[in-house]
């Protein structure tokens, strides 16, 4: 007969048979019991009360964590406990996985939290300082796939001072549950951080998050130094052709705008950088190339083709960023030539993988990629946008940063009212701006639907020495026809048409700010139903962080990039008519 | 309709990029036993002509100077076989082999200058995208061009324009040829450094400088 197995306080009966583990029986019962070090009793993050019932046996590496944190035999760790006779236990909320939302705006999805860098603190009792060939077999014992390597390849051994406990205590850092990448002295289980970076053509942004909790502990956001060799793309790799000088002149570039974000965001949470041990990074497939210096040559003419898709982890060292030289550094690896891991990243924080029916992803950054899921497949196409949408190459633009204009609408007596980030006087336009003055200038009859500014003047006042310019308004509507024809074109490639569609999903790095309306009222997105379009912001940087925090997503990912057909707009033979007639401003579906 | 008011209405038509009323007023005028080269030069001509100032000055667009290019072919096509073959041959401006080069896709621009030299009185041999360099060779060699125009959007492919120059050279015919080099990359400076005889910074620019090369500006 199955024990029965009783948790508290809800007195909720939780189905299990004899002799199995406590951790398994509460997670088939759905309880998010936290099996970080894989039920191997290394960690002591499952620790459960025995609330009443015959205390079952305890095991060495339970008496282990015990002893060591100074705990009660009735304090157990939940992956080593055999259930064999009834019992009641209760679960501190210390020892149960947060839920981790997707994204912070838009849909969230919950996903496990399980990231691929663990910190095990663990302990040995030894006359005097511990060997490397000791500390190894105590961590041997524990965790018996362990991949130490050589002996040469072995991280150094810190001095560790003595615990209360008696016990000389060491933390191993480990990648992917296999490989030791690492030790430190003392228990710094703790202090575990990860870098989730969108690494855009534009903008930078980095994310800090706690390792440990899955908590987000802020972000900070910049240029792409880069941007000096060229503001698009395609610039940027004609600079790096066949020029390895300029190549790595280009690296260095990210890495030192990479750098100066991570140093302001460690500074801030005082964090310091051994203690970030690993970074995922999203962008297209030339910035993850030129960040790792690896030539884009092939990317620079027909037939176009990268040096890879999916590029292997690399020791952080080998990068340059700041962040422990020891930890891991990931790509999210590329669909096609033009369809990078940023898409793979927002297709994954989108949750598109999971969700029926037949939907859009469209991200609107220098490129302007989007991504079709119909049914189970998927397909992918990218459009060269340039730079509007990120408020770059306009005569007044600039990022979304404290004084742009972010959002305008015309006001009761007909004059414009504009927000601006940080709420500064108006210095600029940013790319949700430039929809909103666009709709609100085609409403009031100032710009025609073929993009001719009315006023002789050929400008559009928006501030105090703030306007739009014929030209802006010809990025915007070049911008806005290179995606209204990709939209068109992978969905007569489906055999679709709008109104075969569920949703579109709407992400970019402006955030959540952009104005869905307008952006159908100038005819950038097609008219749908209320409730059929939903802005879900930075996807990329969310994908990303699910990367970091999950291994489960950061293996769907992988395995999604492989599936997603590359739809290659060029080829399309009619491309050219579709995006002349694309260039109108007007509604459609 | 006396003359005046016709060819102000072929000109409009051009402007307004109607192309079914520029061929219907080409059409009226044989009909009624007009000259079609008066018709050419006092109608349509000036229609194309203010395009290029409307363009210039930012109202009119990629749409609009399409369409106007279109009309202007539509009565081109109607007229052309009208003219008497010695006049037909004077009125042209000469044959121009065109293409984006090897490696490069993008063909909107090339596309456009196609129309619009064809439009202005060009002949045009439109080779596509992703053109080798021999092809170019091949074509104006079997064709008798004057001009060889390449369009490149890549900083990359650009390189191919001066590799055709080269080939030219060495082959000896370099002299047979005005090339004519163009793309949003291409630069007036660029052009010099590699020798060619014509650039153009848009598509009406580049018609400006084939009608230079053909000393027919």
């Amino acid at each position: 007969m199955s024990p029965r197995l009783i948790l508290l306080p809800e007195g909720r009966e939780i189905p299990c048979s004899e002799g199995e583990s406590l951790g398994e029986a509460l997670t088939r019962a759905g309880i998010p019991i936290s099996l970080y070090c894989g039920g191997r009793g290394a960690c002591g993050k499952c620790l459960v009360e025995v609330a009443s019932g015959p205390v079952p046996e305890i095991d060495g590496r339970e008496r282990r964590i015990l002893e060591f944190r100074g705990l009660p035999e009735s304090t157990r760790l939940a992956c080593r406990l055999r259930v064999r006779d009834d019992l009641s236990i209760r679960i501190p909320p210390s020892s149960l996985v947060p839920s981790m939302p997707i994204l912070v705006a838009g849909k969230q999805r919950p996903f496990a939290f399980n990231p691929a860098l663990k910190k095990i603190a663990f302990g040995l009792r030894t006359a005097g300082p511990p060997s490397a060939g000791e500390v190894i077999s105590v961590l041997r014992s524990l965790w018996p796939e362990l991949e130490t390597g050589s002996a040469a390849d072995l991280p150094c051994l810190p001095e560790a001072p003595l615990h209360p406990s008696g016990e000389h205590v060491f933390t191993a850092v480990v990648y992917d549950d296999r490989e030791l990448l690492d030790f430190e002295a003392g228990d710094t289980s703790a202090r575990i951080f990860g870098l989730a970076i969108d690494l855009g053509t534009t903008t930078l942004v980095v994310e800090l998050v706690d390792l440990s909790s899955g908590r987000s502990l802020g972000t900070a956001a910049g240029l792409n130094g880069q941007a000096s060799f060229g503001a698009d793309v395609v610039s940027r790799i004609s600079a790096a052709f066949g020029n390895p000088g300029r190549l790595e002149e280009l690296r260095a570039a990210v890495i030192r705008s990479l750098n100066e974000l991570v140093r302001d965001l460690l500074g801030r949470q005082e964090v310091a950088p051994s203690e970030v041990v690993d970074a995922v990074l999203a962008g297209n497939t030339a910035m993850n190339h030129m960040f790792l210096g690896v030539s884009v040559d092939g990317l620079a003419v027909a037939p176009f083709e990268g040096a890879y898709l999916d590029h292997p982890a690399l020791a952080a060292r080998e990068t340059g960023l700041v962040m422990n030289p020891r930890g891991r550094v990931s790509l999210v690896p590329n669909i096609g030539s033009f369809v990078g891991g940023d898409i793979t990243a927002g297709l994954i924080a989108g949750g598109l993988e999971e969700l029926t029916g037949r939907r859009l992803f469209i991200d609107l950054g220098t490129n302007g990629e989007i991504a079709l899921k119909n049914g189970e497949r998927f397909a992918a196409t990218s459009t060269a946008a340039g730079p509007a949408f990120e408020g770059m190459t306009l005569s007044c633009g600039m990022l979304a940063l404290p004084g742009a204009v972010y959002k305008a609408s015309a006001g009761r007596d007909g004059q414009l009212d504009v927000e601006t980030v940080g709420g500064l006087p108006p210095k600029g336009i940013c790319g949700t701006g430039l929809i909103d003055l666009l709709a609100e200038a085609l409403a009031a009859g100032k710009v025609t639907t073929g993009g001719q500014v009315v006023d002789k003047s050929r400008r559009l006042p928006v501030a105090q020495g703030v306007s739009l310019t014929q030209q802006d308004v010809r990025e915007l509507q070049l911008a806005a026809a290179a995606v209204k024809t990709g939209i068109r074109m992978i969905l007569e490639d489906e055999g679709l048409t709008v109104a075969d569609l569920d949703e579109i999903l709407v992400a970019g790095a402006f955030g959540t700010s952009l104005n869905s309306e307008n952006a159908m009222k100038i005819g950038l997105l097609p008219r749908l139903e209320a409730g059929k379009l939903t802005v879900i912001g930075n996807a990329s940087l969310a994908g990303a962080r699910a990367f970091l925090l999950s291994r489960s997503e950061r293996r769907r990912g992988e395995s999604l990039a492989r599936r997603v057909r590359h739809v290659a707009l060029a080829k399309g033979g009619d491309f050219q008519s579709k995006f002349i007639e694309a260039l109108e401003f007007k509604e459609w579906t | 309709m006396d003359m005046t008011t016709t060819f102000q209405a072929m000109t409009q038509a051009v402007v307004d990029g109607d192309r079914d009323k520029a061929a219907g007023l080409a059409r009226d005028v044989l009909a009624r036993g007009g000259d079609p080269q008066e018709a050419i030069e006092n109608g349509f001509i000036p229609g194309i002509q203010k395009v290029g100032v409307l363009w210039e000055s930012g109202e009119y667009f990629l749409p609009e100077l399409l369409a106007s290019a279109e009309a202007m072919k539509a009565a081109m096509a109607v007229l052309r076989p009208a003219l008497e073959t010695g006049r037909a041959a004077a009125l042209s401006l000469g044959k121009v082999v065109l293409g984006t080069i090897e490696g490069d896709i993008h063909d909107i621009g090339k596309n456009l200058v196609a129309a619009l030299l064809s439009a202005n009185g060009f002949e045009v041999v439109d080779l596509g995208a992703d053109v080798k360099i021999e092809r170019f060779i091949s074509a104006a060699e079997e064709s008798g061009a004057a001009i060889i125009g390449l369009s490149a959007l890549l900083t990359t492919t650009m390189l191919g324009q001066r590799r055709l120059l080269e080939e030219l050279k060495s082959r000896g015919i370099r002299e047979k040829y005005k090339v004519l080099v163009g793309g949003a990359p291409v630069t007036r400076k660029w052009a010099d450094d590699i020798g060619a005889d014509g650039y153009g910074e848009n598509a009406l620019a580049a018609v400006q400088a084939a009608k230079a090369l053909t000393g027919r500006r």
